[in-house]
């Protein structure tokens, strides 16, 4: 890579100076009259920085993705004199401070001008977090196929024995998703069964029938739970909820003596999805109009009727949205399972059974001595992407249902 | 003269409704409401008239306890429908707002389709005991909101989709299916276009045959055709309260004569 630094400082510098020369110029063009102007001196000064900094900048850019791009395929595109890439940037920015400094006129439109600046500087920003995801994306997906190409992909699919051997030979590994995705499915389905009822129920009631004064205080005490690192509720799971269930639940009942199961997680990632729906769901109740509150009331329906016959329907699309996203966060999540839940796949609907996600076997196949050729690494991929095609499902579908709602209601 | 007068009176008089004595309304340290003493009558449609922020639509909002809703705010004094007192403690103001319906300035239809939003109190009040009772309950109150033969073939279409006139005579018609006994209005044409007001208003007129009406109005025009009586607020005091007529050609209080001819307000 080429040392971009000192170019890079030099061009921010002489955007700076370029604003203070613009505004100055404008000014002095202006004379006395500011009216004559056909932009403000700002907007002048505007014109001249956008026109130093930018150019150089985009050559930058692309530039290091060329030369990134090169590096890969084994061609270096570094060039033998640096000093020569320094002149044309440096260069290139002089040039743009000269050429606006030059057009600053009475007539000139500096206004259009710096406005059309801002607008590409937007689109440019906009286009890096598209470009971003479409690049993860790509990059998953080539590594997939390279696994596809050692691993055969109906035993990945419809493999119901997770075993992969790291002696180095491939071919005695098992690689079937059937078991993680089960356990991924398994636990969120506790974790949210568990989340949604207690935060919708607890949203409706600060949102509803608390005073202002306790609402003003349990809904940040609620908020803290989403700012708690999960590896803490990791490791609550690991040295408190699992024990506890293991001690109360599971071995008077019969149903196995591990502390670390389904249950387990799923209970203490549950209390981590609290939050997610009950800030999300008291927004979207707040935001159902005090007339439609009104109105049930002024026919004589109790409160409790009004929640259950008009608010919540009318809020539902915004709480279906909440659910989802809850639920997206439920299938992502690493660290709760690591520690909760156990490491083995399992078949099982024992939910004191430990059982193990995607996102766990991600992390312990790429932790550790890992050989990026094998399948037993290239799997993890594989699992990622089948895990995004999953969560991207899950946000259409919320998408879809929101809309449909809609269209039906308002 | 005058004895003839006062017989004519009397037999165009009916029973009297609501009575309230000594009202006091506060918001929080705003005195809202300044001893409003108002006699409301059976089968009458009453107006109340005033500048903004003169206290009729609290006051319209205290005949059926909406005002409960608002935490800050508290009533003093005695209403009475048909002689019982409505803020007693042992009134149950869910029981009274089946009584006493609201419609309000907004249309503000449920975002259900227009069948449900007319068999939505019946439901709650368990006044059908089968389906087609209940059908039946919805026609008949589509009917009285005048409203049946646009929806008929579309009941159950959402109510949002009407529009704006329409979806006021359906809050009315909502109103009316839970067959109370005094219907309250505040400003229910105020959103509304000249045509749909018209409709409005001679809906307001045969409901008369059934129910007190009581509308709260920034038109003086408008409580001049609809309402028998009118009372005039301002600055939460109950200025003046009489026949439709009497007020409008002869008022008594100054103030009253200022208003109806636009000096004040």
């Amino acid at each position: 890579m080429l040392p971009l630094t000192i170019p890079f400082l030099a061009t921010i510098g002489l955007a700076t100076l370029g604003y203070f020369l613009g505004r100055s110029r404008a000014i002095s063009v202006a004379g006395r009259d500011m009216r004559v102007l056909n932009a403000l001196p700002h907007q002048h000064g505007l014109n001249t920085c956008f026109s130093t900094l930018l150019p150089p900048l985009a050559v930058m850019l692309v530039w290091a993705l060329a030369a990134r791009i090169a590096s890969r395929k084994g061609v270096m595109l570094a060039p033998e004199n640096p000093t020569l890439v320094y002149i044309i940037l440096i260069g290139l920015a002089v040039a743009g401070l000269g050429l606006s400094m030059m057009k600053i006129s009475r007539d000139f439109r500096a206004r259009n001008a710096s406005e059309r600046w801002i607008m590409g500087l937007l689109i440019f920003a906009s286009t890096v977090a598209i470009l971003t995801t479409v690049g993860i994306v790509l990059s998953m997906v080539s590594e997939t196929l390279n696994f596809f190409g050692q691993y055969d992909w109906k035993a990945f699919f419809f493999g119901t024995t997770w075993s992969p051997s790291f002696s180095g030979r491939g071919g005695d590994s098992q690689l079937g998703i059937i078991p993680l995705l089960w356990g991924t499915l398994y636990i969120s389905f506790i974790a949210l069964a568990f989340a949604v009822p207690v935060g919708l129920f607890a949203a409706i009631y600060l949102s509803e029938y608390a005073s202002p004064r306790l609402r003003s205080i349990a809904k940040p005490m609620i908020e803290i739970l989403a700012g708690i690192p999960t590896i803490v509720y990791g490791l609550f799971a690991l040295l408190t909820v699992g024990p506890l269930l293991r001690d109360v639940f599971a071995e008077p009942l019969g149903l196995g003596d591990s502390a670390s199961s389904v249950m387990t997680a799923g209970l203490v990632m549950g209390v981590m999805l609290i939050p997610f729906v009950s800030s999300l769901s008291d927004d979207i109740i707040n935001a159902v109009p005090q007339a439609m509150r009104d109105g049930s009331l002024g026919l004589g329906a109790t409160q409790s009727e009004t929640i259950r016959q008009v608010i919540v329907p009318a809020a539902l699309p915004g709480i279906v949205g909440a659910v989802l996203l809850a639920a997206s966060r439920a299938i992502g999540e690493t660290m709760i399972v690591v520690l909760g839940a156990g490491a083995a796949a399992r078949l099982s609907l024992n939910p004191f059974e430990a059982m193990t996600t995607v996102t766990a076997k991600i992390v312990s196949q790429l932790t550790g001595d890992t050989d990026f050729g094998s399948p037993e690494t290239l799997v993890a991929f594989a699992l990622g992407l089948t895990l995004f095609a999953i969560t991207l499902g899950l946000n259409v579908l919320a998408l879809y249902i929101v809309r449909k709602y809609r269209e039906q209601y308002e | 003269m005058k004895d003839i007068n006062l017989a004519e009176r009397a037999v165009t008089m009916n029973d009297i409704k609501i009575a309230a004595k000594g009202v006091q309304v506060y918001y929080a340290d705003t005195h809202a409401i300044k001893d409003v003493n108002v006699e409301i009558e059976d089968k009458t449609v009453t107006a109340f008239i005033g500048p903004s922020g003169c206290g009729k639509s609290t006051f319209l909002r205290t005949l059926n306890r909406m005002n409960d809703t608002i935490d800050i705010c508290r009533v003093e004094g005695d209403i009475r429908i048909d002689g019982e007192d409505i803020y007693d403690p042992k009134v149950d103001p869910v029981q009274l707002r089946a009584k006493v319906g609201m419609v309000f300035q907004k249309p503000n239809p449920f975002p259900k389709s227009i069948y449900d939003n007319v068999a939505y109190g019946p439901k709650i009040h368990g006044l059908a005991r089968n389906k087609a009772d209940l059908d039946e309950i919805v026609e008949k109150a589509l009917r009285r909101g005048a409203i049946w033969d646009e929806v008929k073939d579309r009941l159950h279409a959402p109510g949002t989709g009407l529009s704006g006139g329409q979806q006021q005579r359906l809050c009315i018609a909502r109103a009316v299916a839970t067959e109370p006994e005094v219907l309250l209005m505040d400003e229910p044409c105020s959103a509304l276009d000249p045509i749909a007001t018209a409709q409005v208003e001679e809906l307001i007129d045969e409901l008369r045959q059934s129910y007190s009406v009581v509308i709260v109005t920034h038109s003086m025009q408008q409580a001049a055709r609809v309402s028998q009586k009118t009372a005039f607020f301002h600055l939460g005091n109950l200025v003046e309260f009489g026949e439709t007529d009497k007020i409008f050609t002869n008022p008594e209080d100054p103030r009253t004569e200022s208003y109806i001819s636009g000096r004040i307000g």
